[in-house]
């Protein structure tokens, strides 16, 4: 019965980790799938969001208000980002576009430390996230089960939105060629912009579950997130938006592997030990693990 | 006349020339000048030149961003001081060290020279696979690394005294011979430049299967361009330790790299003299900006601590630049000495 | 309907087009022909907004086309039809005739104009819901002509539709491009393939670094000028 125990409680682990590093992967690639560009201002769409959610506590809104706000300052963010920083710089190299991203990065980082405090700040949570479930014999807390749930109702919507709907198809022909897409008259603008608002949309969800797990925001609280999904995508090869999701679950995979059988005296070297294996994987498969056609 | 010809002719003769002046002479006045504080900015000054120099040779040349040579800086500053630390004083600040590395104690410049060595050596044998990956991934990696570094010297407390400041570090860079090295490494970026390997380098980015047809070996002139990167970081790193005397992890981490970066975005990838401009000029706007921050937290001005706001501008500047001059300021060109001869335009980045 | 007139336009650091003036009359067949590296797909590309010429001018109906984003001249009556096709090999032909569409505001025109694309392409009914990377060469081909009908064009811009195809389809592939030709579709053509090409166009251009070097009428070009030595080099 332990064995069974042990062996749920380390799949839910795997399972909810790596749905919120999918969805954070999933946001990254497809700014890169269609506009090649390395977006290190990424992780800070989930600062944003912390800060929101903080700014709001003392306002009496009830807490799935303030989540549905601090989400839609993430879209809000990466949109103005886009509009402000990136489109004038679209047309020269990528270097100079990934470049752009690391200032925006640094910028709102310290915009943050400048307005807000450079010190930690507490995000409130709801009533939900402190509930913690008994499965066979082992404690789970709920807000892992809701981030499975809430993971894979986001990536089924997305999968509808890109099978289903013409602004879905177009977005999956600008990240093959982007330049052929514009030739049938779909404005690159729309099309950049929706891809946009949607990673916004969904770093704006995996904070709300990310700071579930820390309680709190600081101006650098971006980026692990933002390391998470750069890895995950090129584990996941990075064209593809199914590796990108793939490569989350990977990762998280090999995340809890590390934390929970590595020798206590290496436990402390386990980002090391992730990423150095992460390494590993690129030099065999540079081109990542999900074969492209 | 025959040396003005030959001035004229060799472009790296002229442009080293036209760097070093003013760099000699800002050097020169302030050591004259006697003013501590003036001192201590330019040594650090030239200290990021060293830092910046190097993220010219690979990223200019290869037009491949890194984020990893600054880990490389943090190598260097450890290793060299595990070296150069005094065994009495090593004792009380690594309390952990290993028994064999105890007594161990070399003089400054030997101790740099290892710690040097060091971080050369992890940069070629961990790069050497990497160069392997296409553009996006290689970023992504340097990132990665970056990481992995500042993780280890976090956590191998045995070594770094952990993320705790380790401090006693003896003060042995100066303006004299921070400025000495900066413009030996000058020089040789310089050199490298216009050298055979620099130019396939820069060849490989403008036009890989070009470059290939001819024969360029991309993989290796690459991984050459970050090792000399990583080896000028290092050294770097040895003279950082030894001029700020005490030191925690957090400063071989993001900060640094954002400072460099600017450096030589806002002053040109393109070429050294780019980097020259780019780290004086940030130089002299940081040390603004921080004095206007202290008057403004000295007065109370926003009723609490005025944080970030230096580093807020700069990024600020830094996209600025890179929407209306990508560039930089020199534009790939370097400087030359107004010879009246003409000046090579070079492509930006 | 088309008009250029002493387009300039660079393609990195090479001069690709040196002052090249076409014009393309409403109903005509009018083909490009040159070498490799003549400059003809350079100027399909600077027609269709992706290269931005530094000098000379570029009009359709009348209306400027210089500065245009690609986008915007697509809704202005252009379709073209790149070089190696472009189509979307993941997804289906169902899904790149839809794109193709995209411009068109009539949800019920579409129906029919697939209708339409079915009778003049019968293989693409039969692949339709199938992902267009897993057809040939040739069925791209149609698919790739299909999708850029699709938009309603006023101008069919076609670039080296032969490029990569056996013989007979490239049979097909020409007799096709007549057939619409017949039906009143004002083409530009750009080819390699010169015989082919001259069998069923109204006039043409022959490009050789960037520059026209010989125009007019098939029977003219075949009668006053040396298309071999033209075609191939020499400033003539």
């Amino acid at each position: 019965m332990g064995n069974v125990g042990a062996i749920l409680q380390f799949t839910i682990d795997v399972l909810s980790l790596g749905s919120l590093y999918a969805l954070m992967a999933l946001g990254l690639v497809i700014i890169y799938g269609i506009l090649r560009l390395v977006n290190f201002a990424y992780g800070e769409l989930i600062m944003v969001a912390g800060y929101t959610l903080f700014l709001l506590h003392p306002t009496p809104l009830p807490w799935l208000i303030m989540g549905l706000l601090a989400v839609s300052v993430s879209v809000a963010t990466a949109y103005l980002t886009e509009r402000i920083a990136f489109r004038p710089v679209r047309e020269q190299s990528l270097t100079a576009m990934l470049i752009t991203s690391f200032a925006v990065s640094t910028m709102l980082q310290n915009a943050a430390m400048l307005f807000v405090s450079p010190r930690a700040k507490v995000v409130p949570l709801p009533e939900l996230f402190t509930v913690q479930l008994t499965i066979a014999e082992r404690i789970v807390p709920l807000r892992n089960l809701i981030a499975i749930g809430v993971s894979v109702a986001l990536l089924a919507l997305f999968a509808l939105l890109l099978k289903r709907t013409i602004l879905g198809i177009a977005l999956r022909a600008a990240a093959d060629r982007f330049t052929m897409t514009r030739m049938l008259g779909i404005p690159a603008n729309l099309i950049i912009g929706t891809a946009f608002a949607i990673s916004g949309l969904l770093a704006g969800t995996v904070a709300l579950f990310w700071f579930g797990r820390t309680g709190s925001v600081t101006p650098e609280i971006g980026l692990w997130p933002l390391l998470v999904a750069f890895v995950s995508t090129v584990i996941g090869g990075m064209r593809s938006l199914l590796g990108a999701v793939v490569g989350g679950y990977v990762l998280a995979l090999i995340q809890m592997a590390f934390s929970n059988f590595l020798p206590p005296a290496l436990l402390e070297f386990r980002v090391a030990f992730v990423f150095t294996l992460v390494i590993f994987i690129l030099l065999f498969r540079p081109e990542g693990l999900i074969r492209e056609r | 006349m025959n040396a003005l010809r030959q001035l004229e002719k060799s472009a790296v003769l002229n442009t080293s020339i036209a760097l070093l002046i003013p760099l000699i002479v800002l050097a020169g006045l302030v050591e004259l000048s006697g003013d501590l504080l003036l001192e201590r900015i330019v040594t650090v000054m030239f200290i990021h030149l060293i830092l910046v120099t190097g993220l010219q040779i690979f990223m200019g040349n290869s037009g491949i961003v890194s984020f990893a040579h600054i880990g490389f800086m943090g190598i260097g500053a450890y290793a060299t001081v595990l070296f150069s630390l005094d065994p009495e004083v090593k004792a009380m600040t690594l309390r952990h060290l290993y028994e064999f590395l105890k007594p161990v104690h070399l003089p400054f410049w030997g101790a740099l020279l290892i710690g040097t060595g060091i971080g050369t050596v992890v940069a070629a044998i961990i790069s050497y696979p990497l160069m392997r990956l296409h553009d996006a991934a290689a970023v992504i990696t340097s990132f990665a690394v970056l990481v992995v570094i500042h993780d280890i010297i976090v956590h191998w407390s045995e070594v770094t005294n952990g993320p705790r400041t380790l401090f006693g570090v003896e003060r042995e860079t100066f303006l004299w011979n921070a400025s000495l090295c900066a413009m030996v490494g000058l020089v040789f970026a310089v050199w490298f430049r216009e050298s055979k390997a620099g130019m396939q380098l820069r060849a490989s980015r403008d036009d890989r299967m070009a470059a290939q047809a001819v024969g360029v070996n991309m993989l290796a002139v690459r991984w050459l361009g970050f090792v000399l990167m990583c080896g000028y970081a290092a050294f770097a790193g040895g003279l950082f330790a030894h001029f700020i005397t005490s030191f925690q992890p957090g400063q071989f981490y993001l900060a640094e790299v954002f400072v460099v970066l600017a450096m030589l975005v806002i002053g040109g990838p393109g070429s050294v003299s780019g980097a020259v401009v780019g780290t004086v000029l940030v130089t002299l706007l940081r040390e603004g900006l921080r004095a206007g921050e202290a008057q403004m937290n000295l007065m109370q001005l926003f009723g609490g601590q005025v944080v970030g706001l230096t580093e807020f501008l700069l990024a600020i500047s830094m996209i600025a630049i890179l929407i209306l001059r990508p560039g930089g300021l020199m534009q790939g060109r370097e400087l030359r000495l107004p010879l009246g001869s003409v000046t090579a335009a070079r492509r930006p980045l | 309907m088309l008009r250029l007139e002493d387009v300039h336009a660079r393609y990195g650091a090479i001069a690709a087009l040196r002052g090249v003036s076409v014009d393309v009359q409403p109903g005509e067949l009018v083909a490009l022909i040159g070498a490799n590296g003549a400059g003809k797909s350079t100027l399909l590309s600077t027609i269709a907004g992706i290269i931005r010429p530094h000098q000379g001018r570029i009009e359709f109906r009348n209306e400027s086309l210089i500065g245009l984003v690609p986008e915007r001249i697509v809704r202005r009556g252009l379709a073209m039809v790149p070089e190696d096709r472009q189509i979307f090999p993941a997804l289906t032909v169902e899904e790149n005739l839809r794109l193709g569409a995209y411009i068109r505001k009539n949800r019920d025109e579409y129906e029919t104009d697939l209708e339409r694309m079915f009778d003049l392409f019968p293989i693409l009914k039969e692949r339709f819901a199938q992902p267009a990377g897993t057809m040939s060469g040739g069925e791209q081909q149609q698919l790739a002509i299909a999708r850029a009908l699709m938009s309603h064009p006023q101008l069919l811009m076609l670039d080296e539709p032969s490029l990569g195809l056996a013989p007979k389809i490239v049979e097909q592939v020409f007799a096709l491009i007549q057939e619409l030709h017949n039906e009143g579709m004002t083409i530009l053509l750009v080819e390699q393939n010169v015989s082919m090409t001259l069998g069923i166009a109204d006039r043409a251009y022959v490009l050789n670094m960037g520059a026209v070097r010989a125009a007019g009428t098939p029977a003219e070009l075949r009668q006053n000028v040396d298309l071999a030595s033209v075609y191939l080099g020499g400033v003539g």
